[in-house]
């Protein structure tokens, strides 16, 4: 499938805004995970603003594509394709680990549009199999549950009881995206715990397994188009999309170092700067800048 | 309050009310992790073979496929020895269960001292201190087979996320078919005046007989029944121990945070008196037959009996 060069670059557009606005709340909470909600800017522009089917009015449509962020501290990602998309007003984003806001991690009750607690690594793809599953039982069809894993979250053995029960229960409605962004909190995935050959096992557990450069938009867009209509086949599907933590922004690229890691506010500042220039964009700053900070800052990286 | 005689495996109770229940509420699924013919689920399978999902050993997944298909609008029942619920696939019961608040019913199978034989592995001692600890979670812990059948009955009325226990322990009926179950009542099966006896589980049974035993030394104790662990009947703790002065709880599980905590919990804030907490102090439990289990960790009638003359020697 050949996408429209306008098609892409609105697309773009999306995984630009998906990183601005998670620098602008990491920033103004003074917590978060930059890198990890960086590697998936593209993968999420892709599945909220093309291929999933959603309705902002209609948060719980039963025709709906369900997502589940299963790595959840990449929230920022999230909560900006919510806000972009219209599920949550302008601005909610500065309600970032707020008291009665958005969670740090994921959590159904903080916005409409989140289908699943999360936090604890490796829960999530058997929440997608529960709804994989149910989705069967209503025999909705058309529906597909989206699940989006750390490379270094397939640690996990959870996500490989739920990938046997997926290919076991023949559900080629789940399509599992593992965002191989190469670093874990601490250190790289080849030195903390190696996950290769990591396509080669989930072939093994009875998944279709589509690799791609999970930062190309077409290839983006071209997997997740086949893994909906082409593999459905009577086997999950899982894209392997090989990312770079921290993308967009030099210092934190490849870097484990801003896994957990807040900036405060001249360097958020910076970023932001920077990332316009690599988008091509007039230079724009972090938008709290003047804004005095009082909160308690928690790095939990180095 | 009389025993019926007759005395039947509570899995059998189960395995029936989950048919009687299929029926009713068409959106239930039974989820097995390979024990179905264990804990008598398979009357469910055999009856609903659509809507029994196996989920293979795998109680991590079982549970989470379960809050999926919560959110599906199901009601799914994640079925599995307790001992695994609460302790191998507690993250899961938390996080994807309990913090969204899904409606997901979960039995916790071979609870305490009656597993006998399968030893420490396999005998769950600190399901209710952590069940009830989670935010959330109501949890039961029914005396008798009409109590199961009541408590599960109203857990699909009143929706989940619970958890309730079933003891593969012989017990006499104490209730009748029509005994109903409501969340923070309990019973008092016995009236007294000298001492309170809090029961939850088959241990009521136990401090039924106690009474009866206290009763020839001339002591007249209160059985009170608190199937509900959370939540906890606190009005009628208060009522019954501000009359008798003193109390016991007892229960088929560890001291350590559990059922007499929870009661322990509305005495010391709100009227407090002595009260000695029987069940398994802070130990695996061994192997060994059951009889020979309770009496080794001093969970026999005549162990809580010591304990309320105790109680009732230091207060008076």
């Amino acid at each position: 499938m050949t996408l429209e060069k306008e098609e892409i670059k609105k697309l773009e557009e999306y995984a630009y805004q998906i990183r601005r606005l998670s620098v602008e709340m990491i920033a103004f909470s003074q917590w978060g995970h930059i890198g990890g909600a960086f590697s998936i800017a593209e993968i999420m522009a892709a599945l909220y603003f093309r291929e999933m089917k959603l309705d902002p009015r209609q948060p719980k449509m039963e025709s709906r594509d369900r997502l589940i962020l299963s790595k959840a501290h990449a929230s920022p990602a999230l909560y900006a394709c919510l806000e972009l998309a219209g599920f949550l007003p302008k601005n909610s984003i500065y309600k970032y680990c707020e008291l009665g806001g958005l969670e740090g991690h994921t959590h159904v009750g903080s916005a409409p549009g989140i289908e699943a607690s999360g936090g604890p690594l490796g829960m999530g793809l058997s929440v997608a199999v529960g709804m994989a599953l149910g989705m069967r039982m209503k025999e909705n069809p058309r529906s597909r549950v989206y699940c989006i894993m750390g490379d270094g979250e397939i640690n996990e053995g959870n996500i490989w009881e739920a990938a046997m029960s997926a290919a076991h229960y023949h559900l080629d409605n789940v399509i599992a995206i593992v965002d191989y962004n190469k670093a874990m909190a601490k250190g790289f995935v080849w030195d903390q715990m190696n996950i290769e050959p990591v396509a080669d096992k989930w072939a093994a557990f009875g998944w279709n397994v589509i690799e791609i450069d999970g930062h190309d938009m077409e290839q983006v867009v071209n997997a997740l188009h086949e893994a909906r209509w082409i593999k459905a086949n009577g086997k999950p599907t899982a894209i392997i999309a090989h990312t770079v933590k921290g993308k967009g922004i030099e210092t934190a690229e490849f870097n484990y170092k801003w896994h957990t890691h807040a900036p405060d506010a001249e360097t958020a500042d910076k970023f932001l700067r920077e990332l316009s220039r690599t988008y091509g964009r007039p230079e724009q700053g972090y938008s709290k800048l003047n804004l005095k900070n009082t909160k308690d800052t928690f790095y939990g990286g180095e | 309050m009389a025993a019926n005689s007759v005395e039947k495996d509570m899995r059998d109770a189960f395995g029936a009310t989950l048919v009687e229940l299929g029926h009713k509420h068409k959106n239930l699924i039974f989820l097995d992790a390979d024990l179905h013919t264990s804990t008598k689920a398979s009357y469910f399978k055999k009856a609903f073979p659509d809507r029994f999902i196996q989920v293979g050993i795998a109680e991590q997944n079982l549970f989470g496929i379960s809050a999926g298909l919560a959110s599906e609008g199901f009601i799914p029942m994640p079925s599995t020895f307790a001992v695994f619920a609460s302790r191998r696939a507690l993250d899961q019961i938390a996080i994807s269960i309990c913090f969204p608040k899904l409606n997901v019913i979960i039995p916790g199978s071979y609870v305490g001292i009656p597993t006998s034989r399968a030893g420490g592995s396999h005998n769950s001692i600190e399901d209710i201190a952590i069940m009830r600890a989670m935010p959330n979670m109501k949890v039961a812990d029914p005396l008798c087979n009409n109590d199961l059948s009541a408590i599960m009955r109203t857990a699909l009325e009143t929706g989940g996320p619970v958890y309730f226990r079933i003891t593969r322990y012989d017990v006499p009926e104490f209730f009748s078919d029509s005994h109903s179950f409501e969340w923070g009542k309990g019973i008092t099966m016995r009236e007294g005046s000298d001492i309170t006896l809090f029961g939850t589980g088959v241990m009521t049974w136990k401090a039924m007989q106690t009474a009866e035993a206290l009763e020839k030394k001339g002591i007249s104790a209160e059985v009170i029944h608190l199937a509900s662990i959370k939540p906890i009947d606190r009005e009628l703790i208060l009522k019954s121990v501000s009359k008798t002065g003193c109390a016991v709880t007892v229960e088929n599980a560890s001291t350590s945070g559990g059922f007499g905590d929870a009661v322990l919990e509305v005495i010391s804030e709100n009227h407090p008196v002595r009260v000695s907490k029987i069940g398994v102090v802070d130990s695996f439990i061994e192997s060994g037959g059951i009889e020979e289990l309770f009496s080794h960790y001093k969970m026999q009638p005549e162990h809580i009996l010591a304990a309320a003359t105790r109680m009732i020697q230091l207060t008076t």
